[in-house]
């Protein structure tokens, strides 16, 4: 098993908050993993330190063998670093179009992904020519996952993309998150535990932001005294 | 459609009002004083917007309050009236303004240096400094020394006001060129080749970041430190012959010269603010307000201190100067023809630069900043940034950079208003001012961040100042009695303070702006 990013150790600060004290995380290569734990545990502190933009203070995040913690933002998703954030953040003042544009790292990528985005998302070709803000919740979440895809990304950061959607657009959604994980490998935050496992592969758990369980997601399912300590409503 | 009336019913009633307003002023007077009291309305609104279209996108993008914007628009006059009308002092400037500029090329070429651990530990940290200290002593040293022909401040004969006076009536004399009196050219050039590269070598060390990625020696930041020094020395030895040669140049063309230095100047000094003093302070807004107030001020004191303290005015370029033959102008073609200044139109006479020139480069600029933010990557980009930065920079895209490039687009818009205006209403150290003022009311009054907010705020602002002074002057008859009202010049100003109240009452947000 290949390790296509490793999170050692990371300490995070909000302010003068001590949000992440101690996060160890290793994503492997080609499948879904998600991280998983209650609301303020620091899962989308995590995302976000691994990316940079809210930087560690302490600790190592390697990508590909190589060390990323301290580069700019830019930087690290320049590397191959898609990143889907919570609330759906399309952005509202540009069209569809122009939110899957925007997200070309080379000229050209755009073309070259449209069929493939596409086909997992059809209802976006449909949409092309309106503006982000007129889009409901679920076209948005497409194509915040989309635009993640625009790039060539080995790697996905997709945070709570079940939030705030209906139960028929949550299984759209996991037959397209399932379809671009044989492409790349997503890390993935989700509150909805029955979401996460049926995507994900492997898990973290993270609680008051020390990472304090991973393993397969096969062997949590069967865990009932896990799920109950860190997942279910304390 | 009827979603759009719903909800922007208060938008509609507010602008049929203004509307309505617009129309009760226009039947209140003369056809002519009409047309001549709109195009100045119009004229005023273009200078207004091109300083409330940079304040706004520069605010939108990088969350800044601009309160030296005023200032860069005043600051843009002054450069370009230098360049319009004493191209030898330009000239000499840009022979050492090069050779400073020449090191930074070499930028990357410095970071890799840097990144390979020449110097490591303590060394990497004393060195820049060290490095500036040394490029500060050195530029302290030779630049008082340097050569430059300029006028004097305390002389009036020779004092900008009398310059520009001179120039006006088409005595175009310039001084006898200066030479390198107090300080070879062999060791100027050398000193300041060398304060650049120790200047640009500690200050791409300092503002490097802890792990600078790109630093590739490219051939292309040789060659640009070459091109530069090898223009630097052309313009030296072909001094005589380029200033002559701008000096008789056609004075449109110079003109246009002018504008063009003016923007590019403000551009740079734009970029500059944005990199060194305001990148510093994206987390303290506060002290953002007070650093671009305290730069307001010392941006007038030194304009004071080079071009003194009387205002002046700069001539209009010639082909709105002719008053002789064929004059004023019966249309556009007759002013083409004979150059005029006026022109007659509809039985009024208009001045063609400031009621015709003025509102059409506002219109150019108003559709190029559109189609920039609308048809180019960086205006997505803009446009992405001013709701969410985070998620562009997420997407792989320098947002600083781009932040650093809408500072210089908003500065240079404020320049070219600058310049603009300089013909029309003359050059003072607070010129910038009541602009800055009217740009403010004009985008409260259109929404802050929206740039069609912006062209609608200043228009309204330009046409409402000019009504009210025109009606100043020929008084409004208050019906059903013989009392004919005469606004006063203070009304001026209330009014359109009082319209933005007025319209912030009903639509919070501005005509335009987005709701929150």
């Amino acid at each position: 098993m290949d390790i296509l990013l490793d999170v050692q150790g990371i300490h995070t600060f909000i302010g003068q908050y001590h949000i992440l004290q101690g996060v160890d995380v290793s994503i492997p290569q080609g499948a879904i993993t998600a991280l998983l734990g209650r609301n303020g545990a620091g899962k989308t502190t995590t995302l976000k330190s691994i990316l940079g933009l809210t930087p560690p203070r302490q600790g190592r995040v390697i990508f590909r063998g190589r060390e990323i913690q301290g580069m700019r933002s830019f930087e690290i998703a320049a590397l191959g670093i898609g990143f889907v954030p919570e609330h759906r953040a399309v952005f509202r003042d540009l069209t569809v179009e122009e939110n899957l544009k925007i997200a070309e790292r080379k000229k050209g990528d755009y073309p070259r992904k449209q069929d493939f985005i596409f086909t997992l998302f059809p209802d976006l070709k449909r949409l092309i020519g309106l503006m982000g803000t007129n889009l409901s919740g679920g076209q948005q979440q497409m194509l915040a996952i989309a635009r993640a895809l625009v790039a060539d990304n080995q790697l996905l950061l997709i945070d709570e993309p079940s939030e705030g959607l209906a139960p028929v657009l949550i299984e759209q959604l996991i037959k397209a998150i399932h379809q671009l994980s044989a492409d790349s490998t997503v890390v993935l935050v989700e509150q909805n535990f029955l979401v996460a496992s049926q995507l994900a592969e492997y898990y973290v758990i993270i609680e008051e932001g020390r990472s304090v369980r991973q393993g397969k997601m096969k062997d949590l399912i069967q865990d009932k005294e896990t799920i109950h300590r860190y997942l279910e409503a304390a | 459609m009827n979603v759009f009336i719903r909800r922007n019913l208060l938008l509609i009633i507010v602008l049929a009002a203004l509307f309505g307003i617009f129309a009760a002023a226009a039947q209140g007077m003369e056809t002519q004083d009409f047309v001549i009291t709109l195009l100045r309305g119009l004229s005023v609104g273009s200078l207004t917007f091109l300083v409330a279209s940079g304040f706004s996108i520069i605010f939108g993008l990088l969350d800044v309050l601009n309160l030296a914007h005023g200032t860069l628009f005043m600051i843009g006059a002054y450069i370009g009236w230098t360049v319009y009308v004493r191209p030898d002092t330009f000239l000499d400037i840009v022979i050492p303004f090069i050779l400073i500029l020449s090191g930074f090329f070499l930028r990357d070429v410095w970071v890799s240096l840097a990144m390979r651990g020449l110097f490591a530990g303590r060394m990497k940290r004393i060195l820049p400094w060290l490095g500036l200290l040394i490029a500060i002593l050195i530029l302290v040293v030779i630049l008082p020394r340097y050569p430059i022909a300029t006028w004097s401040v305390d002389n009036y004969a020779e004092s900008p006001t009398s310059i520009s006076y001179l120039a006006g009536q088409g005595q175009y004399i310039l001084p006898p060129p200066t030479s390198f009196d107090e300080i070879s050219p062999i060791l100027a050039f050398g000193g300041l080749i060398m304060a650049s590269l120790v200047g640009a070598f500690s200050l791409s060390i300092l503002g490097g970041g802890k792990q600078p990625l790109q630093a590739r020696i490219s051939w292309r930041s040789f060659i640009g430190f070459t091109i530069l020094l090898l223009l630097a020395f052309i313009i030296f030895i072909f001094n005589d012959p380029i200033t002559n040669a701008l000096a008789v140049l056609n004075g449109n063309l110079l003109f246009l010269v002018a504008l063009l230095v003016a923007v590019g100047s403000g551009a740079l000094l734009g970029s500059l603010m944005e990199s060194t003093l305001i990148r510093p302070l994206y987390v303290r807004p506060i002290y953002q307000l007070m650093l671009t107030l305290g730069l307001s001020a010392i941006g007038i004191e030194m304009v004071r201190s080079l071009w003194g303290r009387p205002e002046f005015t700069m001539p209009r370029p010639e082909l709105f100067a002719g008053t002789g033959e064929g004059c004023p102008a019966a249309s556009l073609a007759g002013w083409w023809n004979y150059h005029c200044s006026t022109m007659i139109l509809l039985d009024g006479r208009i001045r063609v630069y400031n009621e015709i020139f003025i509102p059409t480069i506002g219109l150019v600029v108003l559709i190029g900043v559109w189609v920039l933010l609308k048809r180019t990557r960086l205006g997505m980009v803009i446009r992405a940034g001013v709701q969410d930065r985070e998620m562009v920079e997420a997407l792989g895209i320098n947002v600083r950079r781009v932040f650093t490039q809408v500072f210089a687009l908003g500065v240079g818009l404020a320049a070219l208003g600058g310049v603009l205006a300089a013909p029309s209403i003359g050059l003072s150290n607070v010129m910038g001012e009541s602009f800055l003022l009217n740009a403010l009311i004009a985008l409260a009054i259109g929404g802050l961040t929206s740039y069609p907010g912006a062209a609608l705020g200043s228009l309204l602002v330009g046409l409402l100042q000019q009504f009210i002074i025109k009606y100043g002057a020929i008084g409004i008859p208050i019906p059903y009695t013989d009392l004919v009202f005469k606004p006063t010049p203070p009304i001026v100003p209330a009014s359109t303070i009082l319209l933005m109240v007025i319209v912030l009452l009903i639509l919070p947000n501005g005509l335009l702006g987005k709701k929150e």
